[in-house]
C-alpha cells in the first residue's frame, strides 16, 4: 500500500470542551501571559436567549507576574465566583436539577463532583472547574436550572481562578495582531464549529457570522476557508474515481499557514482507520517486497467498454474499465494460483486461496479501506460491475460491514484515476501480491514496421511478497494478464 | 487470518455479558454498580426479564406517568432506575441492551447526551442496516414512524451509560398502565401507544438481532465475553444503588398528592 496521509474523519461533536462541566482547561503556555492583550472570560456558555457575563479584562505585563502557567483573572473584589450550569449538549436548554453532592461551607477540589442534573434522556454528573469553598447553594433538588445559570457561588482564591478563552488557544500569536483593535469580543459558536475552524487553521473570530446573535455556523467557516482556498471543493473528493486520495493534512495546514502568515505546526491525533492504516503498514513495512512493472496497452480494453456502454440494456449501470481488469485478473490468477494466496508465518506455509475475493482500494471520507469482491472466479463481469458499485456507495457512506472489508485475497489499487504513472505499492497483509494501475496515457509506440503509432498505455507495478514469490512467477502471472487484457476475445475461450 | 487480527488492534476492550431472563432491578443494579466502581467498559445484553415491570426515569413522577390505582390493583411492581428518560414496561419479550465505557473508550466521542446518542445510531445503522427504514429519532429508534427502543442514559465524571430497552413484543394490555407523558417527543404527534410504537419482531429474528448487536458492538471494540458468574462477585461489595422499587406506600402517597 502506498503509505501516505489522509484526511480523517472527525465526529463533528469532537472538539475542545471549552466550558464543560468536567472538563480539563487546556493549560495556556506561559509565554501566554507575557504578552499585552486583551480577552474575554465568559463565566456562562452561551446559548441562544442568554446573555454570557462577559468580561472584559486588559492586561498588563506586570499583572503577568503573579500568575501560573493558566492564565488567571480577577473576577471580583471578594473572590466568589458564580459557578454556571454550563452547556451539555446543543440545543439543550435547561435541567432538571436532581440532587447536590456538596453543601454550603464543604472544601472543594478541581473536577469534583458538586451536582447531578437531568436533561431529556440523561442524567449528568456538573463537576467543578475550581478548587475552593461551596460559599452558597443556589437551587433545591427538582428545579429545572436553564443553562448558564448560575447554580452555586464559590469562594476562590483569587490567584487560582482560571480563564476561559475564546478563540484558538493554538493560534495564542494572534493576539499580537488584535492588541490595537477594539476586541469587542471573541466570537459565538459551538464546540464543534471551533474544532472545524482549527482543523483548517483558521482563527474563528476572523470569521464572519452569519447565525443569530452573529453566531458562526459550520457553514461561515467552510465559507470562509474556501475563500482562503484553504480546502478543495468537496464534491471532488466525494466523485473521486476508486483509489486512494492523498490530501495530506501537512499539505493543507500549509495553505493555511501561508495564507494566514503563521508557520505553524499542527497536531493530529490519528483515529480510526487512520490508526488501524498505521499498524497495518507498518507490519506490512516489514515483509520484503519486490516490485514488477509492466506497460499494458488499453486499445482494446477502451473498445470493449464503449461496447459495453453503447449496448448498455440496464440503465443506471455504468461500465468502468475496472470489472474487465477485475474479471481478467480472476483468470489470470486461476493460472497462477500461489499468487492468490496468503502467507502464515509462523507455520512458514502458503494457504492457496481457491476463492478470488479481490480487493478494491477506496478513498473514503474516514480513510483508506478496502472492501474486496467474492468469489471473482464465478461472476460474470455485469455482476461484478454491479457489485463494485454497491460496495463504493458503502465506502462513501462509510457503511462497509466488517465482512465486506475482510477475506481479500489479492488486492488492486487503482491509483490512477486520481493520477501518477505508477506506484509502488505495499501488500496488504496477509496477501502476497497488490496491483497499483496507473493512468491510462497516450504515449508513442514504434509498430514492427518502425512507424510511429499512438496507443493508450497503462503502467502497472506488481509489489510482491518475496518470501513467497519470485520474479519468474510474478512475470509469468503478468504476462498471463496483459495478454487477457490486450486480446480481450481470449476471455471468451475461459468462459464457462 | 492476520487481518481481522490488525483490525482488532487499537480497539479498546470491552467485557460483554449475556443473560436471559434476568430480573430487570438486578440488571439495573449490575449496571449501576458498574458504572460506579469499575473502570472497564462493559455490554450487557438482557435476553428478556421476568416479569411485567414499571421502569421510570431517576425524576420519574408516578401521578404524571402511571394509572397508579390500576397498577396497585393488578400489584405491577415500579422500579425508579439511576438513569433520566421515560417510563417503559418491560418483561420477556423485551431485549435489554446497555453499553457502559470510559470517557476514552470511542475516540473522538465527547461525553455528552446527543453525541452518544448519535455514536448509539451509527452502531445500531449497522444491525438494522436495510431493514425498515430505522433511524434515531429525538432518542428513540424508529422503524419509520413507530418507535421500537428507547434510551436513557447517565455521565459521570469518567465514563457513560447508554441503555436501550427493545420492544421485541409487547401486550397491548401492558401498555395501558402508562399515561401519555407531558413532554413527548414532537414525531410522536400525541399518537396513544398503540399507534406510536412496533414490534421488532416483525422485522428481525430474535437470535439475528442479538447477534447482529454483538457483531457491529465488535466493529467499535475487542469484545470478551465474561460468563455472569464473574458479576456476581461484584454484589460483595459495598456499593448501594440507587435503583429500588418503589413501595405501595409511596404510590399511595403520590395518588393522594395528584388527587387521584
Amino acid at each position: 500500500m502506498i503509505g501516505r496521509r489522509l484526511l480523517q474523519k472527525r465526529v463533528w461533536n469532537s472538539g475542545r470542551r471549552w466550558l464543560f462541566p468536567s472538563s480539563l482547561l487546556s493549560p495556556v503556555p506561559a509565554e501566554y501571559c507575557k504578552r499585552h492583550f486583551s480577552t474575554h472570560v465568559l463565566a456562562a456558555f452561551s446559548s441562544p436567549g442568554d446573555n454570557p457575563v462577559n468580561l472584559k479584562i486588559p492586561y498588563t505585563e506586570n499583572k503577568c507576574k503573579f500568575f501560573s502557567s493558566i492564565a488567571v483573572a480577577h473576577l471580583s473584589t471578594n473572590g466568589i465566583v458564580d459557578v454556571p450550569l454550563a452547556q451539555t449538549g446543543e440545543g439543550i436548554a435547561e435541567c432538571e436539577l436532581l440532587k447536590w453532592f456538596v453543601h454550603e461551607g464543604d472544601e472543594i477540589d478541581e473536577f469534583q463532583p458538586l451536582c447531578e442534573v437531568q436533561s431529556d434522556k440523561a442524567t449528568i454528573e456538573i463537576t467543578s472547574r475550581y478548587k475552593g469553598r461551596v460559599a452558597q447553594v443556589l437551587h433545591v433538588p427538582g428545579s429545572i436550572v436553564k443553562v448558564g445559570e448560575t447554580l452555586l457561588k464559590m469562594a476562590v482564591e483569587e490567584n487560582r481562578i482560571p480563564l476561559v478563552v475564546l478563540g484558538n488557544l493554538e493560534n495564542e500569536k494572534h493576539c499580537d495582531t488584535k492588541l490595537n483593535k477594539d476586541c469587542t469580543g471573541g466570537v459565538l459558536s459551538t464546540p464543534a464549529v471551533r474544532n472545524l475552524a482549527k482543523e483548517h487553521g483558521i482563527n474563528i473570530d476572523e470569521v464572519q457570522g452569519s447565525g443569530k446573535d452573529s453566531r458562526v455556523l459550520k457553514e461561515d467557516v467552510l465559507k470562509y476557508a474556501a475563500q482562503k482556498s484553504i480546502i478543495e471543493d468537496p464534491s471532488f473528493t466525494a466523485t473521486a474515481d476508486l483509489g486512494e486520495l492523498f490530501h495530506g493534512e501537512t499539505s493543507s495546514s500549509q495553505v493555511s499557514a501561508e495564507v494566514s502568515g503563521h508557520y505553524e505546526d499542527t497536531i493530529v491525533p490519528l483515529r480510526g482507520f487512520q490508526r488501524t492504516m498505521v499498524k497495518t503498514m507498518s507490519m506490512a513495512a516489514k515483509v520484503p517486497h519486490f516490485h514488477y512493472v509492466e506497460e499494458i496497452d488499453c486499445d482494446a480494453l477502451a473498445e470493449l467498454k464503449a461496447s459495453f456502454q453503447t449496448n448498455n440494456s440496464e440503465p443506471g449501470i455504468k461500465f468502468t474499465f475496472l470489472p474487465i481488469l477485475i474479471k481478467s485478473l480472476s483468470l489470470a490468477l486461476s493460472k497462477y494460483p500461489v499468487v492468490n494466496s496468503c502467507f502464515n508465518e509462523e507455520s512458514v506455509e502458503v494457504i492457496l486461496r481457491g476463492s478470488h475475493n479481490i480487493g478494491i482500494a477506496m478513498a473514503t471520507p474516514c480513510g483508506l479501506v478496502v472492501p474486496n469482491i467474492k468469489n471473482v472466479q464465478s461472476l460474470s463481469i455485469l455482476e461484478i460491475t454491479k457489485e463494485l458499485s454497491r460496495l463504493q456507495q458503502l465506502a462513501l457512506d462509510n457503511k462497509l460491514s466488517p465482512d465486506d472489508i475482510s477475506g481479500g485475497t489479492i488486492t488492486l489499487s487503482n491509483i490512477g484515476a486520481i493520477g501518477g504513472k505508477f506506484g509502488a505499492p505495499i501488500v496488504n497483509l496477509p496477501e502476497v501480491a497488490i496491483i497499483a494501475m496507473g493512468r491510462i496515457q497516450k504515449l508513442p509506440r514504434v509498430a514492427d514496421d518502425g512507424d510511429i503509432y499512438s496507443a493508450s498505455i497503462m503502467t502497472v507495478n506488481i509489489g510482491a511478497d518475496h518470501r513467497v514469490l519470485d520474479g519468474a512467477t510474478v512475470a509469468r502471472f503478468c504476462n498471463e494478464w496483459k495478454r487477457f487484457i490486450e486480446k480481450p476475445e481470449l476471455l471468451m475461450l475461459h468462459m464457462k | 487470518m492476520l487481518i481481522p487480527q490488525t483490525r482488532n488492534i487499537g480497539l479498546p476492550m470491552m467485557n460483554l455479558m449475556r443473560f436471559k431472563g434476568l430480573p430487570i432491578l438486578q440488571q439495573l443494579h449490575i449496571e449501576e454498580q458498574l458504572l460506579r466502581t469499575s473502570s472497564e467498559n462493559w455490554c450487557i445484553i438482557n435476553d428478556g426479564t421476568n416479569d411485567p415491570t414499571i421502569v421510570m426515569g431517576v425524576s420519574g413522577k408516578p401521578a404524571e406517568l402511571l394509572e397508579i390505582e390500576s397498577v396497585l390493583h393488578d400489584q405491577v411492581p415500579v422500579i425508579r432506575r439511576f438513569t433520566g428518560g421515560g417510563t417503559v414496561i418491560v418483561d420477556h419479550e423485551t431485549i435489554f441492551v446497555t453499553f457502559i465505557c470510559n470517557k476514552e473508550a470511542v475516540p473522538d466521542l465527547q461525553p455528552y447526551p446527543r453525541p452518544i446518542m448519535s455514536w448509539s445510531n451509527t452502531l445500531y445503522s449497522k444491525v438494522f442496516q436495510g431493514i425498515g427504514d430505522f433511524h434515531l429519532r429525538e432518542n428513540d429508534y424508529v422503524f419509520g414512524n413507530h418507535k421500537f427502543g428507547g434510551n436513557a442514559q447517565s455521565i459521570t465524571k469518567n465514563k457513560w451509560i447508554h441503555h436501550t430497552s427493545f420492544l421485541w413484543d409487547f401486550d397491548v394490555r401492558n401498555m395501558a398502565y402508562l399515561k401519555l407523558p407531558k413532554r413527548a417527543p414532537a414525531y410522536r404527534s400525541a399518537r396513544g401507544h398503540l399507534d406510536f410504537i412496533c414490534r421488532l419482531k416483525d422485522y428481525m429474528p430474535r437470535s439475528i438481532f442479538i447477534d447482529k448487536t454483538v457483531e457491529a458492538a465488535g466493529t467499535h471494540f475487542s469484545l470478551r465475553s465474561l460468563e455472569s458468574e464473574a458479576i456476581e462477585t461484584c454484589s460483595e461489595t459495598e456499593f448501594r444503588p440507587l435503583t429500588r422499587f418503589l413501595t405501595n406506600e409511596e404510590l399511595e402517597a403520590a395518588a393522594a398528592l395528584a388527587g387521584q
